[in-house]
């Protein structure tokens, strides 16, 4: 590792222009001024949302994931906090694609930062349709949401279909020449999993999704959420999510992976980036760490690499390969 | 919303520990705790007072709100009407599924689960003189709040809007705390008329350092203008349909502000009022109706 910086190390660094770090990377041809992410599900429904983390600092959004038809969601509880982490169904709440599409149009005519359009469906013409819409709309990206674990016909139900999966790639991959992420979930973590993927036209990775999880109240003698199953995110899936993008990096180091689940602080951010990952999404951080934490993360990471001689964020990225 | 003293530090190492903003408050109150029903108190044909003791302090801000769990059926978000030493009082309107639930099934003695206090609060300024503008079921929290005004030396003025008389619930609770003047559109009460009306008249003549207010969106909006126009300093207490509670679901957000309902409110200084597309989403969206 690099010697650390000291105090005068740091002052001689504040005055030279040139050796600041630079925390922007690119995500295929996205060009994100650092690399956090809002993970799609959490906050992204409305305009209002997009533009207040866009001013929190975040590098690129993910929208909510859009289905064709508005949906409602489950009725309470939706979310859970475990203390070790989070468990949610809120069950694809979106106000579907003509609703958000004005939404989304409206969104980029403010925000400058990257708008990623999470895109779900139940079939192979649902995901072309909602796509499509998306990048009328002016999305920068499409994410394809083939891992939520909670809601039947949609997400995993889709993704553990690998064949299908594919065609779904191929797809939406010909629509348009916007970058085409994959959210995949733990089960894809499986070297020709993802190489039929990426064959089928994917420019990018996004990993993990949550898993699928229960939490029951023994007070009441019943399940939490009222979908019973639900989603795990949080601190306690972040070393799930490590081994999956160190996994997928040291297979496929050009695929850019967005690593989400379990970042909480700078540290959890810069242990992805080591791991693989050249983004990070944040999501249920916000329950205890609210909008600021996209800010503090990115100062993390920026002291970090001051602190160690980084100067370029790329140089992290996938470290421990190359040790 | 203060975070108090004796929450838990969440502790942190490593070196990012130095960036971080800790809200220890959140790690606490986002858990169940468990209550029983002490006693349940009819206040109008659908308005009833529940009276819960928690086994844990909770400490609510006036405007705060908890996450009430009936396993099984749902869970609402509801404003504390009272709070002392982990007893806490709730007004309950029968509106939807959840609602109709409790007022049919849970009694003294009953077991609930309840999360919170979530969200911020009501600003006190202590020593002022002070207007509480309430309308129908949405009169609640000013109940807290009075309370709270009249213990840091608040002069309060509190007007309480109904629909009909037969609507009138928690009248002599406030003119216990305070003054307090009723309206009620059938006329069958001292002003015939809104609230929004008898505030009007009120303003004309006195003055007052802040207007706190809670109700309908359509009166909050006009008690904003009226405020606005005199240069007086409003809060409101505004309702959307709350998920998650947390501010991660993005359910709760008023539009273009992106704030949510949920964690940066449910109080919100006035002015916002003023800048709302969305007004009342609340009441057009037909799954308010699982509350």
């Amino acid at each position: 590792m690099h010697e650390p910086l000291t105090d005068a190390d740091d002052e001689c660094v504040s005055n030279d222009k040139n050796s600041l770090p630079d925390l922007t990377i690119f995500i295929s041809d996205l060009f994100l001024r650092n690399p956090t992410v809002l993970a799609s599900g959490i906050l992204g429904g409305s305009y209002g949302q997009l533009k207040r983390v866009e001013e929190a600092g975040a590098g690129a959004l993910t929208t909510k994931t859009i289905t064709k038809d508005p949906r409602t969601g489950y009725i309470n509880p939706v979310f859970v906090d475990l203390g070790y982490g989070y468990l949610n169904a809120i069950g694809l709440r979106n106000p579907g694609v003509e609703q958000f599409s004005i939404e989304l149009s409206k969104a980029k005519k403010d925000i400058m930062i990257p708008i990623i359009a999470s895109v779900g469906g139940t079939s192979i013409e649902e995901f072309t349709y909602v796509a499509e819409k998306m990048v009328e709309s002016g999305s920068d990206a499409i994410e394809l949401n083939l891992s939520c674990p909670h809601v039947g016909g949609y997400g995993l139900d889709i993704g553990s279909d690998v064949k299908l999966t594919k065609e779904i790639i191929k797809e939406v991959k010909s629509i348009s020449d916007k970058p085409l992420l994959v959210k995949i979930s733990l089960f894809h973590s499986n070297k020709d999993i993802i190489e039929k993927f990426i064959s089928a036209g994917l420019n990018g990775i996004t990993a993990i999704n949550t898993l699928k999880a229960l939490a029951i109240d023994i007070n009441s003698l019943s399940p939490v959420l009222s979908n019973i199953l639900g989603g795990l995110s949080g601190p306690c899936i972040k070393p799930v999510t490590l081994a999956v993008i160190y996994e997928i990096y040291r297979e496929f180091p050009d695929i850019p992976i967005i690593g989400v689940g379990g970042v909480e602080k700078a540290e959890d951010a810069i242990e992805m980036i080591l791991a693989g990952a050249s983004a990070v999404g944040i999501g249920s951080a916000i329950v205890r760490r609210d909008l600021e934490v996209f800010t503090e993360v990115t100062r993390g990471i920026e002291r970090f690499m001051l602190e160690n001689g980084f100067k370029s964020i790329k140089e992290l990225i996938g470290y421990i390969h190359r040790r | 919303m203060t975070n108090t003293k004796d929450d838990k530090p969440f502790t942190e190492t490593g070196i990012s520990g130095k960036f971080m903003r800790i809200e220890p408050s959140y790690t606490m109150r986002s858990r169940y705790i468990i209550g029983e029903v002490h006693k349940v108190r009819r206040l109008t044909q659908k308005v009833r007072e529940y009276i819960i003791v928690l086994k844990e302090e909770i400490d609510p801000d006036p405007g705060q709100f908890a996450m009430l769990w009936v396993p099984g059926v749902g869970e609402i978000p509801l404003s504390f009407a009272d709070y002392t030493s982990k007893t806490v009082k709730f007004v309950i309107s029968r509106v939807g599924a959840v609602t109709t639930y409790i007022h049919q099934n849970i009694g003294e003695g009953s077991k609930i689960l309840l999360r919170g206090p979530l969200g911020k609060g009501f600003t006190i300024y202590p020593s002022r003189n002070c207007l509480l503008v309430g309308g129908g079921y949405g009169l609640a929290p000013l109940h807290y709040l009075a309370k709270k005004l009249s213990t840091k030396g608040c002069r309060l003025k509190i007007l309480l809007g109904f629909k009909n008389s037969t609507d009138i619930f928690y009248v002599d609770e406030f003119r216990s705390i305070s003054n307090t003047f009723i309206s009620s559109e059938d006329g069958e009460e001292e002003f015939r008329g809104t609230v929004v009306e008898l505030m009007k008249n009120i303003l004309e003549e006195e003055s007052f350092a802040i207007v706190y207010a809670c109700g309908r969106e359509e009166m909050l909006v006009k008690i904003a203008r009226e405020c606005a126009a005199r240069n007086v300093k409003l809060e409101v207490s505004l309702e959307r349909i709350i998920k998650c509670g947390l501010g991660v679901c993005g359910s709760c957000s008023i539009e273009p502000l992106g704030l949510r309902v949920c964690r940066d409110g449910p109080v919100f200084d006035g002015g916002i009022l003023l800048r709302l597309e969305d007004l009342s989403r609340r009441s057009n969206e037909k799954i308010c109706m699982n509350h």
